[in-house]
């Protein structure tokens, strides 16, 4: 595997790991957070999260890896799997 | 209209669409819920009026049957995708308990299914059945005179499926056929239902390549329970025992990329292409495959279709592959008539390899 495939997917790996077990605990999911599919919705069906689980996300998406949500108008497209969670969070360490 | 008419109305305005593909049935008797929960893989801790996504598996733990289950009062209404109702029927012969006591009964024919989705279905809907449609939260349903409103759907759009009584589901079916053709909308067949689906990371029964996958594979773990047996249970504890080697996961293509085609990276083959089909939305092939647990990831550039004239490279991505109309939409707020879609961002934010 190339270097820097082999740097991305360890380093997106590690991003998920976390956002599981932010999640499990935030959450308080009575699962492993392997069992936490990377693309199952996080509202309405899924994890089944609601209106105020999300302002508890967001409070710990920032608190843990400093995502700043709160009023973006994005905000709707970056909560919908854990997948683009951990994408938010891979961008922003990407950003200069 | 042509698919990709079909598409457009989908994803801008609204549209109608038969439901012959789903079973619909009714379990009564105070066991109802018992009988149920012992075929299906998922917990079915859900209240009256909501309704739960569950699976039914074979006994290799793959799913057979996609089912929304719905507890109404001493029954539940049954909704499902991939058996018959002869084999769900079966299924529940062989499963639950033969002490309980249930009643089956098959809606159809004295009800048909119809659907409604779109952005602006929840227009189409607040006019032709009552303005409060529009608080129906997703996953629920309630009753009318003349059948039941299921808020569901799997396009990642405002989504209604409407059980209709067979004497006025053709002057039903008329009467929303105008109403979505004031929203710019027309009929969508099944094939639309499914592109749209395959674009927001719904699973379908109906994608063939995803045969022989359990649960595990295909990202359903949340539709499996740890707590109960059900058919294929013992299987799913084996793989999940023995350790997940692959895992489904999106990609988009420019073209010429087909079900059932490997994947390879500069080293050689790392999976297959489960499903794909051309997206209007994407401007490309959008798809799922199943790839070697370590490399199944979103974000990546180094996978290729190989073919004998030129190599066809994939990127992986998040699911759902678009952002959708219906974020934007508020129902409070917006109408079809007043939608500015110059103003709002495109259905692909994305860009093909």
């Amino acid at each position: 595997m190339p270097t820097d495939l082999s740097d991305y997917v360890s380093s997106r790996a590690a991003v998920l790991d976390r956002v599981r077990r932010m999640l499990r605990e935030a959450m308080k999911l009575r699962i492993e957070p392997e069992s936490i599919d990377p693309d199952v919705p996080l509202f309405g069906t899924g994890l089944g999260m609601d209106s105020v689980d999300a302002v508890e996300l967001v409070v710990q998406l920032d608190a843990v890896f400093g995502l700043t949500l709160a009023g973006s108008p994005w905000v709707s497209a970056k909560l919908r799997t854990v997948n683009t969670v951990v994408d938010a969070i891979m961008e922003l360490r990407d950003e200069p | 209209m042509s698919l990709e008419d079909e598409y457009r109305s989908l994803r801008h305005g609204a549209a109608l669409s038969r439901m012959d593909h789903v079973g619909l049935v009714r379990v009564s008797g105070e066991d109802a819920t018992e009988a149920i929960d012992a075929i299906c893989s998922g917990d079915l801790w859900v209240r009256d009026g909501r309704i739960i996504q569950t699976l039914i598996l074979g006994e290799q733990g793959q799913p057979v049957a996609d089912v929304y289950v719905c507890p109404d009062d001493d029954s539940c209404i049954l909704m499902f995708e991939g058996i018959t109702t002869e084999e769900l029927s079966a299924c529940l012969s062989q499963y639950a308990d033969p002490e309980l006591e249930i009643e089956f009964e098959d809606l159809r024919p004295a009800y048909e299914l119809i659907s409604v989705n779109g952005p602006y279905a929840w227009e189409a809907m607040s006019k032709w059945l009552t303005p409060d449609v529009i608080g129906l939260p997703y996953l629920s349903f309630y009753h009318f005179d003349r059948g039941t409103c299921f808020r569901a759907g799997k396009t990642g759009e405002y989504g209604y499926d409407l059980a209709i009584r067979s004497d006025y589901v053709e002057h039903a079916w008329e009467e929303l056929l105008e109403l979505v053709g004031a929203l710019g909308g027309g009929e969508a067949s099944l094939e639309t239902l499914d592109l749209c689906a395959l674009e927001n990371g719904f699973f379908s029964v109906r994608h063939a390549s995803a045969s022989g996958l359990t649960p595990l594979e295909l990202q359903l773990q949340w539709r499996v329970s740890a707590r109960k047996s059900f058919p294929g249970a013992t299987s799913i504890q084996e793989r999940r025992a023995k350790g997940m080697n692959r895992r489904l996961t999106h990609f988009v293509a420019r073209e010429g990329v087909h079900s059932g085609d490997p994947i390879h990276d500069v080293d050689g083959p790392v999976g297959q292409v489960t499903a794909a089909a051309f997206s209007p939305g994407i401007g490309g092939v959008a798809g799922m495959a199943l790839l070697d647990l370590s490399l199944a990831h979103p974000g990546i550039d180094a996978f290729f279709v190989p073919t004998a004239n030129a190599d066809r490279p994939i990127r992986t991505l998040s699911s759902p592959l678009l952002f959708n109309r219906s974020l934007l939409v508020d129902p409070h707020q917006h109408t079809y008539g007043t939608r500015d879609e110059t103003n709002d961002p495109p259905l692909w934010l994305g860009s093909l390899p």
